[in-house]
């Protein structure tokens, strides 16, 4: 056996799964994309722009996902990071690794489940009852942008604190007694050796959040109690509710380019700001 | 089973049925105290649904695949059906009925039996989605049994097609302690007070059918318009409250519950279930109209396990079974012969089975709203608002 | 620094200890503590519907997550030795499948196998032969596991692609140089060097599936998962069952990972003893 057979015959079974169950149904939904929604629900063959001409009446949803994604990356990133700094530098290794542990464990349990305690949290007998006793009164959380923001936190800070841990942990302490030694002061020495370094895992961290984010729609359903909307929500109401999946196609095909677009457009900063891909498409 | 346990006084089982209801007792025990557990336990044997009859005669496969709605059965008849046929039932939830056509018409078919209700049943018809009943293999349904109200969207140009599972209305479901113990009685209030007084504490259902169908009514409209004039008068009406709302849900209990939410769109049942814990939470129907509905048992073509089908809906149709069926569920049944064995407190219950001047203005949902895409898509637009 | 990560640590686990916390509850309801009782326990393990769907959900990431590893395995293994147009093919799938949000892999599976479907089936009624039922094909356990093995196969060739690009190459190439097969290479050399790539691939992959709700909302037909289970009831209204069910998943999995590390320790110091 060649090497070259060898290489197909590995290459076999991946590439037929992708095939099938990639290359087929993202075809299948961009032709169902121009069609029409047939009468009683599902889609008839056309050719017409119409669905996309429509993609207006879905604004709202693009417009919630493309401010509270970032929004929810951003504040991940901000509460994991300091998290992973002392995981990685701080922490004695005798805890370390029963710490990082600790960080995965909620993971176990159905985001479902974790997101509906934070009902319970986040609703009258909860954080407000409890405000309440030291005399703010009147505080909403439940239902609300800010309760769908604390639930993707909460679900994917793991996500974030692993990579930085990662890229953190790889990090060569003699670097850091040095700088000291030389005189630096702490938040020099962060800014100027850390912080560099654990851009890889920031880079991986966040983008993994961020892609998550775009397709959220658990967390908006249960914390946003209907009210929050995400294109998730609108897809999953277009082919549960409205049966209309020449509409449905349309705007997953838009979600797609635009991650696509935004995806690419930020690999490639993070490109010139000196990570190498490799290094960001570690997971 | 002890002998003691097969007569229990009145008295008794009120109390029973009142722990029950709260929640102290399982169900288990309560019907081993009221002895209608006792019907189980002898089931497999006795029950007529259960004696070799033509669609037993042959082996019916070891499964049966049920779609329907959450707490919707009791799982000790299915224990019972399972001990008395091999055949293992295997349940599947559902969200809405919306949910259910879309995964049906998407080809997700492998259910042998589900729970349609009636405005959706015709349409299942016309798509090709379901399968005509063939009485002679349902020995225990009994057509004259049933009031006809619930049972006759069933039938579509004279072919069976369905059979009845139970009936039930929505309405509306208030906190009356912060309307100084006063209820409200329709629609027009249940908006109005939504964005005044009750503001973000009112909740309206996430489908279609009832969120639209009281906004229309609030303007006098009926709850089933696909009028496209009507229909943007309730566009207005729910974009203008959605600031208002405290959610878009159809699981609204636990807010209700918590004090989070003072009023919403309900189900009889759980109308039911918050009244019985909570004396201050009044079920009321819309004087305008509102839903009366009913739900059905069903087979869907191509279904896998036809035979199993059959026997299980058979089973369930049994009376005493049944009975079991809506001390589990809390909704009222529209077969005479099952209504005959619940318990008087049931029988006489007003939010369960309410007074007929109050059922008049009520409308069963027609199958108009289910495929009309103006409605699909004002929902959707009512919630991506 | 150290008060900052006990936060984030409280801010982790109120939640979960709210749900255990409510998993003792006596009423019925997830938001109303009325009592202490463990009656919740009994009834889920006792619910068929419950035990059905955790069988389903355990099966379903088991197998997709072995599926996953081992082709995901062989997809790296090979293209760690090829350049050009395929490389890149390979390169722009992987891509494009882990970042296709998840919701849209369910839609375009569902009505791309359904569609694929109605071609298919009428095809296979003819050619089968005459007196037996055709097979039909349709949505069940079989898409939902090729659906979750496919976007997971992804997750595996990128771990144990950044395993095999750590590697040194003298490694491999020495041992050729010593006549041994490739095979025998992958085996002695290889192997052992990715094998802990494979593992937490395989690990990665059965959470994922495991905790997978919205693509298995779409393609799992008439199946149940545990996730779509917890998701209807959710949706009216919860008894603390589900708390429960939850708590129980918790603690299983930790014990797990607590016996995965007891092992593994053990596993070390028999292979430091015998070096």
């Amino acid at each position: 056996m060649t090497r070259r057979t060898r290489n197909w015959l590995l290459l076999a079974p991946a590439g037929t799964w992708f095939l099938v169950m990639l290359i087929i149904p993202l075809t299948v939904v961009f032709i169902f994309s121009f069609g029409e929604r047939a009468p009683a629900g599902g889609v008839v063959p056309a050719f017409t722009f119409e669905q996309y001409a429509n993609l207006p009446a879905r604004w709202a949803a693009f417009k919630n996902t493309m401010t509270l994604a970032p929004i929810g990356t951003l504040s991940a990133l901000l509460i994991a990071y300091p998290l992973a700094y002392y995981l990685a530098v701080k922490s004695s290794p005798k805890w370390k690794t029963i710490l990082l542990v600790l960080v995965i464990v909620p993971f176990w349990t159905s985001i479902l489940i974790r997101s509906y305690a934070w009902i319970f949290l986040l609703g009258g007998r909860g954080i407000p009852a409890l405000l309440e006793l030291v005399g703010i009164e009147g505080v909403r959380l439940i239902n609300t942008p800010f309760a769908v923001l604390v639930g993707i936190i909460y679900g994917y800070l793991p996500l974030m604190v692993f990579p930085i841990y990662v890229s953190l942990d790889k990090l060569d302490k003699r670097l850091l007694e040095a700088s000291s030694d030389l005189g630096a002061k702490p938040w020099r020495t962060f800014l100027q050796i850390t912080l560099p370094l654990s851009i890889p895992g920031i880079a991986t961290g966040c983008m993994l959040v961020f892609i998550l984010l775009m397709g959220e729609y658990l967390i908006p359903a249960l914390l946003g109690g209907g009210k929050v909307f995400f294109v998730g929500n609108a897809l999953v109401d277009l082919f549960l509710q409205s049966r209309n999946w020449a509409y449905g196609s349309a705007v997953a095909v838009t979600l797609v380019v635009v991650m696509l677009i935004t995806v690419t457009v930020y690999m490639r900063l993070i490109n010139r700001l000196g990570a190498s891909r490799e290094d960001v498409s570690i997971m | 089973m002890t002998r003691d346990n097969d007569y229990i006084s009145k008295q008794k089982f009120m109390q029973e049925l009142e722990s029950y209801r709260k929640g102290s007792v399982t169900r288990r025990h309560f019907l081993n105290v009221t002895g209608l557990g006792a019907a189980a336990a002898v089931m497999g044997a006795a029950v007529p649904g259960l004696r070799p009859s033509p669609a037993f005669a042959g082996d019916i496969g070891d499964r049966v695949i049920v779609a329907t709605w959450p707490n919707y059965h009791d799982p000790e008849n299915f224990e019972a059906f399972t001990e008395a046929t091999g055949a293992h039932v295997q349940v599947n939830v559902f969200g809405s009925n919306e949910e259910m056509l879309a995964k049906l018409q998407a080809g997700a078919t492998g259910w042998d039996v589900y729970v349609p209700t009636n405005y959706t049943i015709s349409t299942y018809v016309e798509e090709g989605l379901i399968e005509p009943l063939d009485t002679s293999k349902l020995p225990n349904y009994d057509g004259s049994a049933f009031d006809a109200r619930y049972a006759e969207a069933g039938s579509v140009d004279g072919t069976l097609y369905a059979v009845p599972k139970n009936w039930g209305s929505t309405g509306m479901a208030v906190n009356t302690k912060h309307n100084d113990g006063k209820p409200i009685s329709s629609w027009k209030e249940f908006f109005d007070i939504a964005r005044d007084k009750f503001t973000g504490r009112a909740m309206v259902h996430d489908y279609q059918l009832t969120t639209i169908g009281s906004a229309l009514n609030y303007y006098g409209y009926s709850f089933n318009s696909v009028d496209e004039n009507e229909l943007a008068d309730a566009e207005k009406l729910l974009i203008d409250v959605k600031p208002h709302l405290f959610a878009i849900t159809s699981d609204y209990q636990p807010s209700m519950r918590n004090g989070d939410a003072w009023l919403t769109i309900c189900w009889s049942g759980d109308g039911k279930q918050l009244n019985t814990d909570m004396p201050e939470i009044h079920y009321v129907l819309g004087r305008e109209g509102g839903e009366i509905w009913s739900d059905y048992y069903a087979i869907p073509k191509g279904a896998p396990h036809k035979d199993a089908a059959y026997a299980l809906i058979n089973f369930l149709m049994d009376p005493q079974v049944n009975a079991k069926e809506v001390l589990a569920h809390g909704y009222p049944t529209a077969d005479a012969r099952t209504f005959d064995l619940l318990p008087e407190a049931l029988k006489n219950d007003p939010i369960l089975f309410p007074a007929q001047e109050l059922l008049t203005p009520l409308e069963f949902g027609a199958a108009a709203t289910l495929t009309d895409p103006n409605r699909a898509e004002l929902m959707a637009r009512f919630k991506s608002a | 620094m150290r008060l900052y990560a006990v936060c984030v640590y409280l801010f982790l686990y109120i939640p979960i200890g709210v749900i255990a916390l409510f998993s003792f509850n006596a009423g019925r309801h997830a938001s109303q503590l009325q009592g202490f009782s463990t009656k919740w326990y009994g009834k889920a393990l006792s619910n068929p519907f419950v035990m059905d769907a955790l069988e389903t959900s355990l099966i379903v990431a088991f197998t997709s997550a072995l599926c996953a590893s081992v082709f995901g395995t062989m997809a790296a293994v090979a293209l760690q030795g090829i350049k050009g147009p395929i490389r890149a093919a390979f390169d722009l799938l992987i891509y494009v499948a882990v970042m296709i949000p998840g919701i849209v892999i369910g839609i375009a599976t569902l009505i791309g196998l359904v569609t694929v479907f109605d071609q298919l089936n009428p095809l296979i009624a003819a050619i089968w032969p005459n007196g037996f039922t055709p097979p039909k094909l349709r949505m069940g356990m079989g898409s939902l596991i090729a659906a979750h093995t496919m976007f997971l196969m992804a997750l595996v060739v990128i771990i144990v692609r950044a395993r095999l690009a750590g590697m040194d190459r003298a490694l491999t190439e020495a041992s050729s140089d010593l006549y041994a097969t490739p095979m025998a290479t992958f085996r002695q050399v290889t192997l052992p060097i990715i094998s802990p790539a494979i593992l937490a691939g395989f690990l990665l992959s059965f959470t994922f599936s495991f905790d997978d709700f919205i693509i298995a909302f779409f393609v799992a037909g008439s199946e149940t998962t545990l996730p779509i289970y917890v998701f209807s009831s959710i949706r009216r209204g919860v008894t603390p069952e589900i708390n429960a069910i939850g708590t129980m998943v918790l603690v299983v999995s930790l014990l797990m990972l607590i016996t995965a590390q007891l092992l593994l320790q053990r596993g070390g110091k028999k292979q430091n003893d015998s070096r």
